[in-house]
C-alpha cells in the first residue's frame, strides 16, 4: 500500500514514468488495477474527456494534431489516448497513431499513450476508462480518446467521453444514411474534414439533416475543417469547450 | 471475473533515429512482431533521440528496436545516455541493420543488448525481443516500483 | 514463308516437335517444380515460335531508334556509344569527393555523380546536426565554396554531372553558381537532377528532404520549367523506379509506379501550359536492376515500348525525341549480402549484364562491400572494372539488343508489359499517382510485396547464397569497411562553413532569402529564386529552411 501511496503522489505531481506505469498496471494487472482505482477515486473529475473517431480517409489524425496545437496554444495540458485494434488471430497490434502527432511529440504539456484494443469491446472500454482516470488524476485538463473506424469498441469507448466528436471526409452521400447506427447516433459534434474538397458542403448538410436520436433533444453540431491548413480548428476547440459547459450546466 | 489477460503482449518500439529514410526493414519487423502477438509502437524515420526517450517513457516500452542502414547507429550511444539520464534503466535496446563489426562492440559497450546484421531471420529477432521483454519485466518487478 | 500453307505446315511441324519435346521433358524433369518470377509471372521451361504466333513484328519488336523503341531508343545504342559509366560517389568533405572522383575518372568512369551527405538530404547544413553523422555516406556540400572544391579541375562544360539532388535542387543551384564563377555559360552544362522525383521519395526510401506534397509538386514543376528555359543540356527530371523496387515493389510494380509518376509529372507540366515536345525529351528515368536476370531485361524493354506509346498517344507528343525512354540503371544493393561479400561481385556482374541487355543509357555498379559500408577504393575499382570487362572482354556492346527476337525474352516482355499496365490502370483508377500516394495506396502495395518476398526468403523458397543456403563460418572482421571521416576534417569543414557565413555579404544573402520566401508565397518560378540565392551566398540549409517554412514539411505516411 505504501508503494501505491507513493505512486499516487507521483501521478498527481505529473511524473511521466509513474503515470505510464500506472497505465500499464490498469491495462495488464487486474489486482493492481483495482487497488489503483480506489486510490485514484478521490482525485477525478477535472478532465474534459473528448472522444474522437471517424472512418478511414477522414484525415482524423491530422485534425487531432491540429486540434492539439490549438489547445496547447490556449494553455491546456492535453493527454491523448490512441486506441488501435489488435489482431484477432495473434493478439498483436501495430500502434501507429501517435506518430501522426509528430509536431507535438516533444511538448512537455502533451502526454500520448497508445492502447491496443486487445479483444472485445467490454475489455477495452474498461481499460480505457481506467487509463482516463490515471490521466485525470495526473492533472491533464483535456483527454482526447482517439479510435479508428466505427466498430463496436469505438462505440463503447465513445460512451466514456463527455463530448463525442466524429470526423468524416467529404462526399459520403448515401453512405450517410447507412451510418445512423453506432457512433453517429451518440455524436455531439460532427466534423467534415478536408472541407476544401468538393462535396464537403453537401456532406455537412446531409449530416445536419439526419434525424436526432429518438427521445432526446440531442442537438447536433456540424462543423467544417481543413486540418492541413488549420481552417475551422479554432471553432472546433470552441465547440468542444462550449459542449463541456453545456453538459455541466445541464447536470 | 477478470477480463485482463494474465500474460500480456510484449511492448516494443520500432523506430529510426538519424537521417536515413530506408524503412523496408523496420516495416517488415513491425509487421512480423505484430503477427507474433506483440504490441508495436511504430514510428517513421528521423526521430530525435529525445523523442524516442519520451516515447519509451509514455508507452512504458520494454524493448526499443533501432533500425539503422546508413551509419545512423553512430547516434545510438547518445540514445543510451539520454535513457540513463531520464532514469530509464530497464528498457532493452537492440539495433538492426548495417553495423560494421568494430561498431558492434561500441554499441554493446554503450549498453545495447544485441546487434542484428542483414540476413538475420525475422523469427530470430522476434525470439530475442521476447526474451528481452521478459528481462525488462523481471527488472521492473524487482524494483520498489 | 510466302505461302500460307507453308506457314501452316511449319506450324504444325513445330507443334508436333513441341509435343515430342514435352514428353521427353516430363520424363526427365521434375515437372512439379513451378518457376514464378518476382512479378508473379510463371516461367515455362521452354519458349518456341509458337509463343510468338500472334506477334506483330513492327508493333512489338521493330528496330532500334524507331517507334516504339522496343529494341533501344537510338539506332546505334551501345555499339555506337557505350553506356555512360556513372558511378555514385560521395563521402567526407569536398576534398575527399574530388580525390575519389579523379580516381574513378582515371580508371574509366566517364561522368560524375555526386551523393551528398544524409544531412544535406534532410535539408540541413553541417552546423545543424550531430557531427558524428557528417560525411559518413555522402559528401558534405553546403555552399558555393564547397561545390567549387568538390569539382576542382573538373571541366564542367565537357563532363556530364548527375547531382543526387532532390527538391529543392540546391546542389544544382550551387553548381550553376560555380559555373558562373568559372565563366562557363549555363548552356554548356550537361547532366541530370538525379532522383528528383518527389513522389518516389514520399513512398519509399524517404531519404530526401521533402516538402509537403503540394509544395513539392510546385517546386518540381518550377524546376522543370526553369531548366527547359535556361539549361538546354540539363535533365531536370529523373523519375525513380529504384526506390520503390528497393522498398519491396516487384519489378513490374516498380516500372508501373514509375511510369504512372512520369505521367503525373507530364500532366502537371501540361497544366502549367508547357509543351510536351519541349519537356519530354528531358525526362529521364532511374531504375534498380535486381538479380532476376531475364525479368529485368524484359522490364526495361517493356517500359521503353510502353513509354513511347504513352508519350505519343496519351500525352500527345509528336517529336520522336519525346518518345525516348532514357534511363540510368543501378545494380540492386538489396540483393547483396553481408555474408561472403566477395560473392557480390558475381551478383553485380549478373545485374549489370541485365541492365546492359535491357538497353540502359548509363550504369552504376555497386561495390561488393555494399552491405557493409560505403565502398572502399578497392571495391569501387572492381565495380568499374566489371563494366570495362563486360564491354571490352565479353564484348557486350557488339550487338544491339542481342536478346531481341528470343522467344522467351519477347514473350516475357509482353507479359511484363501486361503487368505494368495493370499497375498503371490501378493508379489511374485511384485518380493518378499524386492522389494514390496521398491516399497511401502505393505504400500499401509496396508493403505487401515486401512481405511476400521476405516470406519466401524466410521459408527458403528463395535461396540467398550464404544467408539461407551455402552458409559458412566466417569472421566478419575480415572485411575492411570504409572508415569514417577523420573528425579533424569534419571540424575543419564546420569551421569552413562558419568562415563562409562570416565572409559573404550578409545583406546579399539575407535579401536573396527574403526574395525566395516571397517567391514561394507567390507564383513566380521558385527555382530561379533558389539559384539566385545560391549565387548570393545563401547556403543549402538556409534555402531549405525558408522553403520548409513557406511550403510546409512533409510527413511520410508510415503504413505497416
Amino acid at each position: 500500500m505504501a508503494a501505491d501511496a507513493e505512486w499516487l503522489k507521483r501521478i498527481r505531481a505529473g511524473d511521466r514514468r509513474t503515470i505510464a506505469r500506472a497505465i500499464s498496471a490498469v491495462e495488464n494487472d487486474a489486482a493492481r488495477a483495482e487497488v489503483l482505482r480506489e486510490a485514484l477515486a478521490a482525485h477525478l473529475g477535472r478532465a474534459h474527456v473528448v472522444g474522437i473517431t471517424g472512418p478511414a480517409g477522414a484525415g482524423k489524425s491530422t485534425l487531432v494534431n491540429a486540434l492539439v496545437g490549438e489547445l496547447l496554444a490556449r494553455g491546456h495540458k492535453v493527454a491523448i489516448v490512441a486506441v488501435d485494434p489488435s489482431s484477432p488471430f495473434t493478439g498483436g497490434a501495430v500502434l501507429g497513431d501517435r506518430i501522426r502527432m509528430a509536431e507535438h511529440q516533444a511538448n512537455e504539456r502533451v502526454f500520448i499513450r497508445s492502447l491496443a484494443a486487445r479483444g472485445h469491446a467490454g475489455g477495452v472500454s474498461r481499460a480505457t476508462a481506467q487509463v482516463i482516470d490515471v490521466l485525470d488524476a495526473a492533472g491533464f485538463d483535456l483527454i482526447l480518446v482517439e479510435t479508428v473506424g466505427a466498430g463496436q469498441s469505438d462505440v463503447a469507448i465513445a460512451k466514456l467521453a463527455r463530448t463525442r466528436v466524429v470526423v468524416y471526409p467529404p462526399g459520403l452521400g448515401d453512405e450517410v444514411q447507412a451510418l445512423k447506427a453506432g457512433v453517429l447516433e451518440i455524436a455531439d459534434i460532427l466534423v467534415v474534414n478536408k472541407a476544401d474538397l468538393p462535396g464537403a458542403e453537401r456532406t455537412a448538410r446531409d449530416l445536419l439533416s439526419m434525424p436526432a436520436r429518438r427521445g432526446t433533444e440531442h442537438k447536433r453540431l456540424v462543423l467544417k475543417t481543413v486540418s492541413t491548413t488549420g481552417d475551422g480548428v479554432a471553432k472546433l476547440a470552441d465547440a468542444i469547450a462550449a459542449h463541456k459547459m453545456q453538459r455541466v450546466a445541464s447536470a | 471475473m477478470s477480463e485482463f489477460a494474465s500474460t500480456y503482449p510484449p511492448k516494443v518500439i520500432v523506430t529510426k533515429i538519424g537521417f536515413d529514410g530506408h524503412d523496408r526493414g523496420s516495416r517488415l519487423v513491425a509487421a512480423f512482431l505484430r503477427d507474433a502477438g506483440m504490441e508495436v509502437i511504430y514510428t517513421p524515420p528521423w526521430q530525435e533521440v529525445a523523442t524516442v526517450v519520451k516515447l519509451a517513457i509514455e508507452e512504458d516500452a520494454e524493448v526499443i528496436g533501432i533500425s539503422s542502414l546508413a551509419t545512423d547507429h553512430l547516434l545510438v550511444p547518445r540514445l543510451m545516455t539520454a535513457l540513463r539520464d531520464a532514469g530509464v534503466n530497464d528498457v532493452q535496446v537492440i539495433v538492426g541493420g548495417i553495423v560494421p563489426a568494430l561498431d558492434e562492440k561500441l554499441l554493446l559497450d554503450a549498453g545495447v543488448a544485441r546487434v542484428f546484421h542483414p540476413g538475420t531471420s525475422l523469427e530470430d529477432i522476434a525470439a530475442e525481443i521476447r526474451a528481452l521483454s521478459a528481462r525488462a519485466r523481471a527488472m521492473r518487478s524487482s524494483e520498489l516500483q | 514463308m510466302n505461302k500460307p500453307d507453308e506457314a501452316q505446315l511449319f506450324d504444325s511441324d513445330v507443334q508436333q516437335a513441341e509435343r515430342r519435346w514435352q514428353q521427353a521433358y516430363d520424363a526427365t524433369a521434375s515437372s512439379a517444380q513451378r518457376s514464378i518470377n518476382r512479378s508473379g509471372i510463371e516461367i515455362k521451361p521452354l519458349y518456341t515460335p509458337h509463343d510468338r504466333a500472334r506477334e506483330d513484328f513492327f508493333d512489338d519488336v521493330g528496330f532500334p531508334g524507331a517507334y516504339p523503341n522496343t529494341r533501344g531508343i537510338y539506332a546505334s545504342m551501345h555499339r555506337g556509344r557505350s553506356w555512360t559509366q556513372r558511378q555514385l560517389i560521395g563521402w567526407g568533405v569536398p576534398e575527399d569527393y574530388n580525390k575519389r572522383l579523379k580516381e574513378i575518372l582515371a580508371h574509366g568512369g566517364t561522368a560524375l555523380s555526386l551523393i551528398p551527405c544524409n544531412s544535406v538530404y534532410r535539408g540541413y547544413d553541417a552546423d545543424e546536426v550531430p557531427p558524428e553523422l557528417l560525411g559518413t555516406c555522402g559528401v558534405v556540400v553546403n555552399s558555393i565554396e564547397d561545390m567549387d572544391i568538390a569539382l576542382a579541375d573538373v571541366p564542367l562544360d565537357r563532363i556530364s554531372c548527375a547531382l543526387n539532388d532532390p527538391s529543392p535542387f540546391t546542389l544544382l543551384a550551387l553548381l550553376l553558381a560555380v559555373a558562373k564563377r568559372r565563366n562557363i555559360p549555363w548552356q554548356k552544362i550537361t547532366g541530370t537532377s538525379n532522383q528528383s522525383d518527389y513522389l518516389s521519395h514520399c513512398v519509399a526510401n524517404h531519404m530526401f528532404f521533402r516538402l509537403a506534397l503540394p509544395g513539392a509538386r510546385r517546386v518540381l514543376t518550377d524546376h522543370i520549367q526553369f531548366a527547359n528555359e535556361s539549361l538546354p543540356g540539363w535533365n531536370p527530371l529523373s523519375v525513380v523506379g529504384q526506390h520503390t523496387q528497393q522498398a519491396g515493389a516487384t519489378p513490374a510494380e516498380a516500372m508501373g509506379f514509375t511510369v504512372a509518376a512520369a505521367l503525373q509529372y507530364a500532366e502537371d507540366c501540361i497544366a502549367r501550359g508547357m509543351d510536351p515536345d519541349r519537356f519530354l525529351p528531358r525526362f529521364t528515368f532511374f531504375f534498380d536492376i535486381s538479380i532476376s536476370f531475364f525479368e529485368e531485361i524484359a522490364k526495361f524493354r517493356a517500359g521503353r515500348r510502353l513509354w513511347a506509346r504513352l508519350a505519343r498517344e496519351r500525352l500527345g507528343a509528336k517529336d520522336a525525341r519525346s518518345w525516348r525512354f532514357k534511363f540510368h540503371g543501378q545494380t540492386s544493393g538489396v540483393d547483396l549480402t553481408r555474408q561472403q561479400p566477395l560473392n557480390n561481385i558475381a551478383r553485380v556482374t549478373a545485374q549489370a549484364m541485365a541492365g546492359i541487355f535491357g538497353g540502359l543509357q548509363s550504369l552504376h555498379t555497386d561495390g561488393y562491400d555494399e552491405a557493409v559500408s560505403v565502398p572502399t577504393a578497392e571495391a569501387a575499382r572492381i565495380a568499374i572494372a566489371t563494366q570495362n570487362i563486360l564491354r571490352e572482354e565479353a564484348q557486350l556492346t557488339d550487338v544491339i539488343d542481342p536478346l531481341g527476337g528470343s522467344y522467351y525474352v519477347e514473350t516475357l516482355t509482353d507479359r511484363m508489359q501486361e503487368e505494368i499496365e495493370a499497375v498503371i490502370a490501378r493508379i489511374d483508377a485511384a485518380g493518378g499517382m499524386f492522389k494514390a500516394v496521398e491516399d497511401g495506396l502505393v505504400q500499401r502495395m509496396i508493403g505487401e510485396s515486401a512481405l511476400a518476398h521476405q516470406s519466401k526468403i524466410e521459408s527458403g523458397e528463395q535461396t540467398v547464397v550464404g544467408v539461407n543456403a551455402y552458409q559458412i563460418d566466417e569472421d566478419p572482421q575480415k572485411y575492411r569497411s570504409q572508415p569514417y571521416p577523420d573528425p579533424a576534417a569534419i571540424d575543419a569543414q564546420c569551421a569552413r562553413l562558419k568562415a563562409f557565413k562570416q565572409n559573404r555579404s550578409k545583406p546579399d544573402a539575407a535579401n536573396a532569402l527574403d526574395d525566395l520566401a516571397r517567391s514561394a508565397q507567390g507564383t513566380s518560378n521558385v527555382m530561379a529564386s533558389i539559384v539566385t540565392a545560391a549565387e548570393a551566398g545563401a547556403t543549402h540549409g538556409e534555402i531549405c529552411a525558408v522553403l520548409r517554412r513557406e511550403l510546409g514539411f512533409g510527413q511520410p505516411l508510415a503504413i505497416v
